[in-house]
């Protein structure tokens, strides 16, 4: 048996050992589920891990991972000031929704314009869109104190709903296609890729700039500050002159901006049109709040999660394609990776202390 | 009332049933888990889950006979048993599943001291995705051959409907009249006392988690064995709901199942739009999809709105990390 100690100082240095042994842990679960789920574990293992140098070009395969990671990565660290400061925007699904319809309402406002200039314009408006959505549990929890995990998770459904009505109502496109879509936008405002043939493409690197500005604020500006003081001690937060209620305004301002921005982004860059929300929507918001515990809130954490999460999705469905073995190991490693970083965050706080388990029982029972 | 009034409203309420019982299922065991104190917001993953393999284990359960074969290795007309012993074992195989993944928030959340929120949120979110790809084999090509059987019935509706309806009082019992009851409320009104007095907190929690865990399932295996099939997210957030039906119900059982029954036939009444207006447009009818999480915004801001309701009746150790003094 083993008791708990608490750990007066947190350093940097606990921090990082206990992410390496959360690591060390991840990657022995992963490697037994490897080994239960394929017929040939060791070929499996090799191709997951350096799936690419394989087969295809080098940069199709890095193409792939750095274009879920810029999306992962943009919405997890809005999403990670919330939760620094105790604020819990779930909702960054449907805030990337709005922030594709806002963006194409921006390209149609503008009278579906074709030349780059209205690229920046159409972006604004999915990150005004974001915004929006993001302001409203903000507002029923400053007004009404309601619970803003519930009604943000709620706003989800409602937004995809309304995709969907979008591309089947108002702005409905080809009656032809399979799927109820708008008509695509015009081809020449779209990001185009650097290297033809892969994802990578100008649209990740404004996601990649904003993460970086966000991540600047947050590190090195009185704004960071601030949000850290209110994850620590609320009453200090006060006492200092801030007011929480800023801080909630605040933090769903800046998730919701991010999500809007990756939003429109998407459309712009992957889509170019919008879709019937279970097509359109990958999930990318839900994913990334698992990326921002993944990274312990921290933006470098977060990229780094980021990047591991993707290499990992884009692997899996790599040996699926190549050994069948079926892609869902992959929610299977990040199920794996989110609990062993969620467990070992305790050693950061205790110390673990061995006692001999007879004295434990004989506490417990007297 | 015309015949074709009370047919409608008959109509209404068996749909209002089919909503209302998945909620109260999972509202119930979700209740007796933040009674103890501890904030599970797995729900909708545990359900998904729970879901999937009463789905998986009906499915394997009933027995096939092919009635009529034409070309050889495809069948025309097929037979379907399924009987009450079969759905049992889904049941069961539900309500494990349920309660397995609730046992991971558990040892995480009560013998790790991790995040409550954290983690019921990734089981919520992962539960989801894992239930998708896990379950994508049941989906698609094949998809009218991975159809179970009609499930029995006890007078007319059924098990699950009159267990959950059970639940309500049995719960109530249990929480306020018993000697149980009392531990997990103290547990979860304050963990520190009840430390004192000798109980072991993190224990008592668990079980309560397994149980949530379990009424959870049986909420996930009630929508794909007696509503309709599987498909990717069939729960459509009713988990969440669930959470919200507490704050409704203020920790009362009963006022949880008049809640979950209200929500039901709203949702029902909202599909039975179709029959009432046949001339709207299809784009209307997906807005109006939206009804029932407009409603639980709706019904979220009337009960926060005077602050000390929800903060008088919610356990007061809720959701608060319990160290041990030692």
């Amino acid at each position: 048996m083993f008791t708990l100690e608490p750990r007066p100082d947190i350093t940097l240095w606990t921090s990082l050992r206990s992410s390496a042994i959360a690591l060390a842990i991840t990657a022995c679960i992963s490697l037994l589920v490897l080994l239960v789920m394929s017929d040939r574990p060791a070929d499996a293992i090799w191709q997951m891990l350096t799936f690419p140098w394989q087969g295809r070009r080098i940069e199709v395969q890095f193409g792939l991972v750095f274009q879920q990671t810029a999306y992962l990565s943009v919405i997890a660290i809005g999403l990670a000031v919330g939760f620094k400061a105790n604020v819990w925007n779930i909702g960054a699904e449907g805030q990337f929704a709005l922030g594709s319809i806002a963006a194409y309402a921006g390209y149609l406002a503008l009278g579906s314009p074709d030349g780059l200039w209205a690229l920046p314009f159409i972006l604004l408006a999915g990150v005004i869109g974001g915004c929006l959505w993001a302001l409203i549990p903000a507002a029923l929890r400053i007004t009404c104190n309601t619970n803003e995990l519930l009604t943000s998770l709620m706003m989800v459904y409602i937004g995809s709903h309304i995709l969907t009505y979008l591309c089947i109502g108002p702005w409905k496109g080809d009656p032809k296609a399979g799927q109820a879509e708008t008509y695509p936008m015009a081809d020449s405002i779209r990001p185009e890729a650097f290297i033809s043939g892969t994802e990578l493409h100008s649209g990740l690197l404004i996601l990649f700039a904003a993460f970086t500005l966000l991540a600047i604020i947050l590190l090195f500006t009185l704004l960071g500050y601030r949000l850290r003081v209110a994850q620590h001690t609320p009453r200090a937060e006060r006492f200092a002159g801030f007011s929480p209620d800023n801080t909630v305004w605040l933090s769903f301002l800046i998730s919701g901006a991010m999500a809007g921005l990756a939003g429109a982004v998407y459309l712009t860059a992957e889509t170019g049109k919008l879709i019937q929300a279970e097509n359109y929507l990958e999930n990318f918001g839900f994913a990334a709040i698992v990326i921002a515990f993944l990274g312990r809130l921290h933006p470098i954490g977060i990229l780094l999660a980021a990047f591991m999460i993707s290499y990992v999705n884009v692997g899996a469905s790599y040996i699926q394609a190549s050994l069948g073995v079926d892609d869902s190991v992959a929610d299977l490693i990040e199920v794996t990776a989110l609990f062993a970083f969620l467990s070992t965050a305790m050693l950061d706080q205790y110390r673990i202390k061995l006692t001999s388990s007879p004295a434990v029982k004989k506490q417990a029972t007297s | 009332m015309s015949p074709d009034t009370l047919a409608f409203l008959l109509k209404l309420l068996t749909a209002a049933v089919l909503l209302a019982t998945p909620l109260l299922l999972a509202a119930l065991g979700e209740l007796v888990v933040e009674k103890s104190g501890v904030l599970n917001l797995g729900v909708e993953g545990m359900m998904l889950i729970g879901a999937l393999f009463g789905y998986i284990a009906a499915y394997n359960m009933q027995s096939i006979t092919c009635l009529e074969e034409l070309i050889p290795g495809f069948c025309q007309k097929e037979e379907r048993i399924f009987t009450f012993a079969d759905y049992l074992v889904a049941l069961l195989a539900a309500a494990a599943a349920g309660a397995m993944l609730a046992a991971v928030f558990g040892f995480l959340t009560q013998g790790l001291r991790a995040n409550h929120v954290a983690v019921g949120l990734g089981l919520s979110i992962l539960g989801a995705g894992l239930s998708n790809s896990l379950g994508s084999n049941f989906l698609g090509v094949n998809y009218t051959s991975v159809q179970v059987a009609d499930h029995p019935q006890i007078l007319g509706q059924d098990l699950l409907v009159w267990l959950s309806l059970i639940a309500v009082p049995a719960i109530w019992y249990v929480l306020q009249r018993t000697r149980t009851g009392l531990v997990i409320r103290a547990v979860g009104e304050n963990h520190d006392s009840a430390y004192a007095l000798g109980y072991n907190v993190p224990k008592i929690r668990f079980y309560c988690i397994l149980f949530g865990g379990a009424m959870a399932g049986l909420a996930g295996a009630f929508i794909v064995l007696v509503h309709v099939d599987w498909k990717e997210g069939v729960t459509v957030g009713k988990g969440w709901l669930a959470l919200a039906l507490i704050l409704f119900g203020t920790w009362k059982p009963l006022r949880v199942l008049c809640g979950a029954y209200i929500f039901g036939l709203l949702w029902a009444s909202e599909l039975r739009f179709d029959n009432l207006f046949p001339d709207w447009q299809l784009e209307w009818k997906t807005l109006l999809t939206t009804a029932p999480y407009v409603f639980t915004i709706l019904v979220l801001v009337i009960i926060s709105r005077s602050p000390g309701t929800i903060r008088q009746s919610a356990p007061a150790s809720l959701g608060k990390l319990f160290n041990p003094p030692s």
